[in-house]
């Protein structure tokens, strides 16, 4: 079956190979490697700690590039405007393979290095202006209110003044006198203290300083209309200039005292008008240099960080690389004698040459002529299971593997998922209008896929994209049982002459349909649209059909075990395991799908019997055997025939339990009285712990072997017999309910067709009846409802439903029949796939 | 008068398409996997359709409609 090339059936053959590899060429070699993205290296150092390992001082200094590079791109990303990175596929590929490797990591680390401490000075010298102008500005609001308070307070002034006219206040006097000459100046003899305070801690600052001062005070404060946005977080805070006179030095301290310990800023206010005027021309002077200083270098840190952005993409993708690189060659054991290092991995068989030819192109690169080897090496291990995806089945085998990873070399579901898992969502899906949508939608993302695959897609709509080939398949299977089922968008189609007429006059209020003699050559009959009994019909029709299906798809996931047998040379079980389950199915299951298919081929009118009922038919096989009512039989013999196949599946299974074990135990004695010969040779293949085979391998003392060879026996024994109980009960239950499982395809297919028919009654169908203007509109706005809701509720979510239990359907009903999924992924050094993550 | 045999000619059409499936797919990586795929749909495919047509042979029910004078 195409030996030629290793094909999905099953796992690739791989094989362990060793390198052995020369100092100077190692790192180029694994470079070469993780290009090619063929090998996974084992861990030949598992006991060392890896901060002992050899490369660990390369692995720092990568890391601390790494840290240099994650810091670029969070500060780009915070910066308001989009800088522009330059794509990987568009930059300039950097070098570090090679005879000037070293030199050119060396560049890139001091580069990084420089770029990083310029960005950190400029962001520091930004954050210091961005302070600095929010104190010049907040001055320049204190000096604004507090001109607009002098100036009121001049204006009450004269109004004291005339108030206060008597001896009893000598001082006030006094200075009156003295303040007569100035008059270009109002002069205050209390003094005072300006600055800003947060409005939300205004009226606690008003109380405390009432308290502290018990009232000596006078105080006065407006709001700051704009609020301050602080630049690095981008928090705005409202606040108020407030202007507190009070006379006295230790009042004026204690004043200061409280403003400071409740956040407020304090500006140096002069009484003096002019002096006040002076100030502001100079804070207005020192703010416009300011914000043009900030300006600059804010266009500074912008072009450095599109320099930056230009080379970001190439800088993280050699830093993962080199990361990768160096953790691949801590791994490698350091050979003294031969003074190479040596590696061990697994890769395809099939994938040897080209691995050779990478090495030697290694070799060539780096300038030295001594070339690594590459050894094939024989192995007891279990290799990991790899199977070669292209686009098309990658999809179909993730959604296989995520039930488990095939053992290796096991049949692999994955290649009849291909066809059986659209189809299964199909039967569940059917209708040609939202499988034509289904297709369209996948063909629209496969037409796209270059462009797509580049792009960054989001998780939703990634995971959409990923699998677009299976929503292909989905689409082209769902318009293929949308035909049979003769469904579009809850209307028929009425391609062929129907098998149903219509008598032309109604005798009664029900008119029921006269069979012509035709049948519909393809799909459900036409003539079943709009009749009220049509559930009665489509009803009987899916169940019998999903279980038809189900019983052959579970018959064939059945018969995949018959190749993993052959492979893994277990050929007892094809008859302890496989023949007993086979004869249990088909006895029980496969005899309901052939009388499910003789019933339909019997025309009952003409027939002598009437027609059986099919589920009290089987059931009664069990409860009564062996007698059947010859009123309603299907066949003549039909008792007879019911009690063999009852006593064969009943035969089978103590077949099942009993057989196998039966052969361990022969064997077992066999081995034991020939002494211990032929170890290991019969039995299939066992879970052996590494320390075990190391131990047989390095050949210990002949008494450790005894030991463990009859613990093992007893192990074995005990094992094969709970292995054997549990696989009977959960084959021949399951049988029973995976076969009623099935039913599944039937109730979402009609779910799907109920909604669809629903959906169409309560939108459109309410207005194709309307004319005129109005009709036209309404009909057009329906319509986009429709179709939105068609989309969304029957396309989308009844997809996923029907996606989900068909996948259901193939993790259990089909894989238990067969699957053992004990394997392991391949997963090799592939630096194309850190790209993916 | 409709009858069940149609369903046979259709197998052994089926039948003899899957044959060709299996000898004229050109050898190569795929070969496996176009071979699987072409037969197992075409079983699929015939399986779904025989047994749609057969449901419809000779049928235990009549559509019944409730007579809606025009």
């Amino acid at each position: 079956m195409g030996d030629e090339y290793p094909s999905l059936f099953r796992s690739e053959q791989m094989s362990l190979v060793q390198l052995i590899v020369p100092t100077e060429v190692a790192h180029d070699t694994i470079a070469e490697l993780g290009e090619l993205g063929n090998v996974e290296f084992k861990d030949l150092n598992p006991d060392v700690n890896p901060f002992q390992r050899s490369y660990v001082g390369e692995i720092r200094r990568v890391d601390e590039m790494a840290r240099r590079v994650r810091f670029f791109s969070s500060q780009i990303e915070k910066d308001k405007d989009k800088v522009p990175i330059r794509p990987l596929y568009d930059s300039a590929p950097l070098l570090t393979v090679g005879p000037r490797a070293a030199h050119t990591m060396d560049e890139l680390d001091v580069k990084l290095a420089e770029h990083e401490t310029r960005l950190i000075q400029m962001n520091d010298s930004y954050q210091l202006l961005s302070e600095r102008t929010k104190e010049l500005v907040e001055a320049r609001h204190v000096l604004r209110e507090t001109a607009v308070f002098f100036e009121r307070a001049s204006g009450y002034q004269q109004d004291v003044r005339s108030s206060f006219d008597d001896s009893s206040a000598p001082l006030l006097q006094h200075d009156d006198r003295e303040q007569q000459y100035s008059s270009s100046n109002i002069q205050f003899d209390l003094e005072f203290v300006a600055g800003t305070i947060e409005r939300s801690r205004l009226p606690t600052f008003e109380r405390v300083l009432w308290r502290v001062l018990r009232g000596n005070l006078y105080m006065n404060h407006t709001d700051i209309q704009e609020p301050f946005v602080d630049p690095t977080t981008g928090v705005e805070t409202r606040k108020n200039v407030f202007i507190i006179f009070a006379h006295g030095d230790t009042l004026l301290a204690k004043i200061r005292k409280v403003a400071e310990s409740m956040g407020a800023t304090l500006y140096p206010i002069d009484a003096n008008a002019d002096k006040r005027a002076e100030s502001m021309r100079e804070v207005t002077a020192r703010l416009e240099d300011l914000q043009v200083v900030l300006f600059n270098t804010g266009i500074n840190r912008r072009a450095e960080l599109v320099t930056i952005g230009e080379s970001l993409a190439s800088w993280q993708d050699v830093v993962r690389k080199e990361k990768l690189i160096y953790e691949t060659l801590n791994l490698l054991i350091y050979d003294v004698r031969r003074k190479t290092l040596i590696a061990e991995g697994w890769c395809p068989t099939r994938d040897i040459p080209m691995i050779q030819v990478a090495l030697r192109h290694a070799t060539e690169e780096s300038g030295t002529n001594v070339p690594p080897i590459l050894h094939d090496l024989k192995t007891n291990k279990t290799p990991p299971t790899f199977n070669r995806t292209n686009r098309f089945t990658e999809g179909f085998q993730t959604i296989m593997d995520a039930y488990g990873i095939a053992s290796y070399q096991e049949v692999n579901p994955g290649l009849f998922a291909v066809i059986t898992f659209p189809f299964l969502f199909a039967v569940m899906f059917g209708d040609i209008g939202h499988g034509f949508i289904t297709f369209m939608s996948a063909a629209i993302m496969i037409l796209l896929e270059r462009r797509l695959l580049k792009a960054d897609l989001g998780e939703i709509f990634g995971m959409f994209f990923f699998g677009r080939y299976i929503i292909l398949m989905m689409g082209l299977f769902s318009m293929y049982t949308g035909l049979l089922y003769n469904d579009i968008f809850s209307k028929s189609l009425h391609l062929f002459a129907s098998g149903w007429s219509w008598p032309e006059d109604p005798g009664n209020q029900t008119v029921t349909a006269i069979p012509n003699g035709h049948t519909y050559i393809f799909g459900l009959d036409p003539g079943w649209h709009g009749a009220d009994n049509a559930l009665l019909f489509t009803n009987s029709y899916k169940m019998k059909m999903s279980i038809v299906l189900g019983v052959v798809h579970m018959t064939f996931a059945l018969c995949l075990q018959v190749p993993n047998h052959l492979r893994f040379k277990r050929y007892t079980d094809i008859w302890t395991n496989f023949v007993p389950q086979m004869i249990f199915l088909q006895s029980i299951f496969g005899y309901l799908v052939v009388c499910i298919i003789y019933k339909w081929t019997i025309d009952w009118e003409t027939s002598p019997t009437g027609p059986p009922s099919l589920l009290n038919m089987l059931i009664s096989m069990f409860l009564s055997p062996g007698t059947v009512d010859p009123d309603t039989q299907l066949y003549r013999g039909q008792s007879t025939v019911q009690v063999i196949l009852l006593g064969l599946a009943f035969v089978c299974v103590p077949w099942m339990l009993i057989a196998k074990p039966y052969l361990e135990w022969k064997e077992m004695q066999k081995i034991h009285g020939q002494g211990y010969i032929g170890l290991g040779t019969d039995e299939a293949p066992r879970d052996i712990s590494d320390t075990v085979m190391e131990g047989e391998e390095e050949g210990n003392g002949r008494a450790v072997v005894e030991a463990m060879e009859e613990e093992h026996e007893q192990h074995d024994f005990g094992e094969v017999v709970i292995h054997q109980v549990i696989h009977t009960i959960e084959f021949c239950l399951g049988c029973i309910s995976h076969t009623a499982s099935y039913l599944r395809l039937w109730a979402l297919s009609l779910a799907h067709a109920q909604l669809s028919e629903v959906l169409w009654t309560m939108t459109i169908e309410g207005v194709l009846g309307m004319s005129g203007v109005f009709g036209i509109i309404a009909i057009l706005l329906m319509g986009v409802v429709w179709f939105i809701l068609t989309v969304g509720i029957l396309c989308v979510m009844e997809g996923l439903s029907a996606f989900l239990h068909a996948l259901r359907l193939h993790w259990v009903e089909a894989n238990s029949k067969h699957y053992e999924a004990g394997g392991y992924e391949f997963a090799p050094l592939s630096f194309a796939s850190l790209d993916e993550n | 008068m409709s009858s069940s045999l149609p369903t046979l000619f259709i197998l052994a059409i089926v039948l003899a398409l899957m044959a060709c499936a299996w000898f004229f797919t050109p050898k190569g990586p795929q070969q496996t996997l176009i071979r699987t795929s072409f037969m197992l749909s075409l079983a699929c495919c015939y399986l779904m359709w025989m047994v749609t047509y057969l449901a419809q042979v000779h049928p235990l029910e009549r559509p019944r409609k409730a007579f809606v004078p025009e």
